[in-house]
């Protein structure tokens, strides 16, 4: 996919533009959208595109996976072609930062409650993700980064992100720094607590199936991992306790036909009705930005989601700004750290 | 005695469809198609590119470049590509020949099973085979059980998140490119020439050393620098069986183009690869031409 969108770049630039225009004046019929697929993406079918189609009369394609690269390829090369892009908050900024994407007209969203946090010049926050520790069920629990980062008092091997992004705050928190003040990151001493621990890691992970997977297999005791690949894992546990919630954002990339951008927009409004995000919440563990969503599921069932009040006041949010400054450092650290491993 | 007659029939075959290919050629009109699309979706992009990491806002400018070489931690990853790559290719060379080598030795039908063997991995995903390794070499894995059930080890032992794990995960991917090369050539090597050798009074040692191993060197060195190459590119494999310890240029290509995102960099970075790949194909087509003469 990558490659192919990079290969296809400026050479048709001017052909995918003449081909463009053609459609200004029609009403179209389908407009895409760029999205991070699996079972995120069929929640955004079943949830938001069903009730988007069924009063528009407008279909919805779906393509995924949705890397920053291709926005940038895409917006770069002059032919916009997706109408909506999905992006994580450390690419939101980068986007923002590239002037790659589109304002947001809220005042046509027309936006029921949701999250102030998920409401953006530039994108409509509309999942809720966290990164929390997890264990196997017959390994000694921890209760704080403190103690999944002490290998004596918590003896087995790890599985961590291969993200500096999701792990170099909790490495801080374990260290001694409180989850409130933990941005701006201290990046010397996170550096400095993870190689107290390098020697019991035994994955760097890199795709989101892998913690599960590693802590089933035995592979390792301890990991941290998305807690949506957890909930469901019988032998498995975890805890929203001292968790990072961030959110995925739903985009418009620069230069989109307005027809198809004024579409988009009423496909945002379904995005923030409580009732459609119950429906997503039935496909996969992750919250929509609906204040109302804990109501209308109801407290119990929705212990295990994100957002849910007690869930949400135990974690802190990802500063998405801090990393889009500091990302390029922090990576060259971390690439030189991986080569001392 | 039939095989041998086969071996002759493919080897007169060949000789004449080299002729062939080799003699002037009138519908070389028939390339253009094939080699416009690769100009037009391989070689310009491949351009920009380069043209990326040499041009930025205020003209031409060499600074990607001296941030690449004042960076020791990209440094670092591309000697370690390079490192990985090569023992990727060693142990290809040294699993394959032999393999290769017994194949040519078996009877038609059992060596239509071998081959397909080797070129099953080509019909599989990738990541469908980088997984099945985990299914067969981590800890809860069928050669660790088979080894503790059989009273071989007491610990399961970690062949997987390691450079172990990335060179076999490596070693099966690019096998048939060392493999099925190298089989044609030696089905190709007329029966005669070693035969001779024996009658002379060669012993097998011999003339397999003398005679039937120089005869293969040239695919040998052609299919490893492929290889090669082919490894220097690898991301999926290296980013899951290595356990995120085997540092690759790829996987440094995908943070410096998806997150970061510095372009500049990246392009940077791929064109001293294409650098060191160039480099190293020259070298050996001047080995090459020495060789002959």
């Amino acid at each position: 996919m990558k490659r192919r969108d990079f290969a296809i770049g400026a050479p048709f630039v001017i052909a995918a533009a003449t081909l463009g225009s053609g459609s200004v004046l029609a009403q179209p019929k389908v407009i895409r959208m760029v999205e991070s697929g699996g079972k995120s993406g069929e929640s955004i079918e079943v949830a938001y595109i069903k009730p988007f189609t069924a009063k528009t009369g407008v279909r919805v394609s779906r393509e995924a996976p949705n890397p920053l690269g291709k926005l940038r390829a895409m917006v770069g090369s002059g032919n916009v072609s997706a109408a909506l892009f999905e992006l994580g908050s450390p690419s939101l900024a980068q986007a923002k930062a590239l002037g790659l994407l589109d304002k947001l007209d809220w005042a046509a969203i027309d936006p029921l409650p949701i999250f102030p946090e998920a409401r953006d010049d530039y994108g409509m926050g509309f999942q809720y993700f966290s990164t929390v520790m997890a264990w196997r069920a017959d390994a000694k629990a921890p209760a704080t980064w403190a103690d999944f980062f002490d290998v004596d008092r918590f003896p087995g091997k790890r599985a961590l992100p291969d993200y500096p992004h999701y792990l170099l705050q909790f490495a801080l928190i374990g260290d001694g720094v409180s989850a409130d003040k933990v941005f701006p990151l201290d990046v010397d001493r996170a550096f400095r607590k993870l190689e107290t621990v390098k020697k019991s890691v035994s994955v760097w992970w890199k795709a989101g199936t892998q913690p599960p997977q590693l802590l089933k297999d035995n592979e390792v005791r301890y990991a941290i991992s998305w807690s949506t690949r957890i909930v469901d894992e019988p032998t498995l546990r975890f805890t929203y306790d001292q968790g990072m919630y961030d959110i995925s954002w739903l985009t418009v990339p620069k230069g989109v036909e307005p027809a198809e951008k004024a579409l988009a927009m009423k496909l945002l409004h379904e995005v923030t009705v409580p009732e459609n995000q119950v429906r997503a919440t039935e496909i996969i563990k992750l919250s929509g930005n609906s204040v109302d969503l804990e109501r209308l599921v109801g407290a119990e069932k929705f212990a295990t989601f994100p957002t849910a009040t007690k869930n949400k006041a135990s974690q802190f949010r990802q500063d998405a700004e801090w990393w889009r400054i500091n990302g390029e450092a922090v990576n060259k650290r971390w690439e030189t750290f991986k080569l001392a491993l | 005695m039939t095989a041998h007659a086969d071996t002759l029939a493919q080897t007169r075959q060949f000789a004449g469809g080299r002729r062939n290919i080799a003699g002037p050629s009138a519908d070389t009109l028939r390339v253009w198609p094939l080699l416009i699309l690769l100009i037009a979706l391989f070689d310009l992009p491949l351009l920009f590119t380069l043209g990326l990491s040499l041009y930025g806002k205020n003209g031409f400018t060499l600074a990607h470049y001296a941030e690449l070489l004042n960076t020791p931690a990209y440094l670092g990853v591309m000697a370690s590509t390079l490192r990985v790559s090569l023992i990727a290719t060693l142990v290809n060379a040294l699993v394959g020949y032999p393999l290769a080598y017994w194949i040519t030795g078996l009877d038609p039908r059992r060596r239509g099973i071998a081959l397909a063997c080797v070129l099953l991995p080509f019909w599989v995903s990738i990541l469908v085979r980088t997984y099945a390794w985990i299914v067969v070499l981590g800890n809860g894995g069928l050669v660790n059980r088979l080894l503790q059930w059989g009273g071989v080890v007491d610990e399961p032992i970690s062949f997987l998140y390691s450079e172990v794990g990335v060179t076999i995960g490596m070693t099966n991917v690019l096998l048939p490119f060392l493999v099925l090369p190298l089989y044609a050539t030696m089905m190709r090597i007329d029966g005669r020439l070693t035969q001779a050798a024996s009658s002379l009074g060669a012993s097998s040692w011999t003339v397999f050393w003398r005679v039937f191993f120089p005869l293969t060197v040239p695919t040998l060195a052609a299919s490893s620098l492929l290889v090669f190459m082919l490894s220097l590119g690898f991301y999926v494999t290296p980013a899951i069986l290595g356990g995120g310890k085997v540092a690759m240029a790829g996987n440094l290509l995908d943070s410096l183009i998806n997150q970061i995102p510095r372009w500049e960099m990246a392009a940077a970075l791929a064109a001293v690869l294409l650098v060191i790949t160039l480099a190293i194909y020259f070298a050996y087509a001047r080995l090459g031409r020495w060789s002959r003469a």
